[in-house]
């Protein structure tokens, strides 16, 4: 039976709660199964959690800045002239 | 090699005082920490300084460090207190954790938008530069709080417990910052598709 969006026995709130949880596969089967039920009855929640689906598969494709070479270049350069005179000394 | 086999090597090498084993820190972790200090400081100047600090820290403390499943925590934990004594409490810092209500979309048109997979758009780089940028203008606008737990969760892949080890936090606080930073990207990105289609 389809239930107006928000207003459903199994509350929308509590399921928009824990969908990340869903989709990290953290939560008891029993408490994903009843997620199942709700969103195969409830289209705007089914559609948020693809669009949060989404969004983690973009964020899991973030390229990050790289470090500059040449402020590895000066770490790397610093380090073995402090080890050697740590050495020396 | 896991993540894990290479941390213990590294461990290795650090707890014998090999010559390389600060190179190899360096190799396996330096992009990692100075694009973390990017995002959480938004100046490479004090992302420099965040890199710098970290990697002093680790010189100075690793060796007393006996577990390689721990590293990832205890390098994130000292990049992330580095970043929090750089960044000023400013604006963006909630005073309280921000409410799922504020961040439920008001009714089903909202919660309809749809965000478009990276991977399906056209093979137009125009076009895959926006949305790259929009996710990037996403995490920037977040605050600290939530785009710490969002970076480690999901740009650096670590599991809930290594990002409540990093953060010192409750796992429990870390699944909660997490879901409301991935919602908050989301409505933002869904603005976005909202604005272009008009």
């Amino acid at each position: 039976m389809s239930h107006e969006h928000g207003k459903a026995a199994v509350g929308c709130k509590a399921i928009f709660e824990r969908l990340s949880e869903y989709l990290d596969e953290e939560l008891d089967p029993e408490v994903c199964a009843a997620m199942d039920r709700h969103m195969g009855d409830c289209a705007p929640c089914a559609k948020f959690l693809e669009s949060l689906r989404r969004t983690v598969t973009a964020l899991h494709d973030v390229e990050s800045p790289r470090l500059p070479d040449e402020l590895r270049r000066q770490v790397l350069e610093d380090y073995h002239r402090l080890r050697d005179d740590l050495k020396d000394g | 090699m896991s993540h894990v086999d290479a941390d213990s090597l590294l461990l290795d090498k650090i707890h014998k005082d090999e010559p390389d084993a600060f190179d190899r820190l360096v190799e396996l972790y330096g992009d990692r920490i100075f694009a973390y200090g990017m995002r959480m400081c938004g100046h490479r100047e004090d992302a420099s300084d965040v890199f710098q600090d970290t990697l002093l820290q680790a010189f100075r403390s690793l060796k007393t460090l006996k577990e390689p499943k721990a590293l990832r925590s205890w390098l994130y934990r000292v990049v992330s207190n580095s970043c929090l004594m750089k960044r000023r409490k400013g604006k963006f810092e909630p005073r309280r954790e921000l409410s799922l209500e504020e961040l439920m979309p008001a009714g089903a048109e909202q919660a309809a938008v749809e965000i478009p997979d990276l991977a399906d758009l056209p093979v137009d780089a125009l076009l895959r530069d926006e949305a790259r940028r929009a996710v990037h203008d996403a995490i920037d606008s977040l605050p600290p709080s939530y785009r710490e737990v969002l970076m480690l969760r999901d740009i650096e892949q670590l599991s809930t417990r290594e990002a409540a080890q990093a953060l010192g936090l409750p796992e429990s606080t870390i699944k909660m910052r997490l879901h409301r930073g991935r919602v908050m990207v989301r409505n933002h990105l869904a603005a976005q598709v909202g604005t272009a289609a008009e």
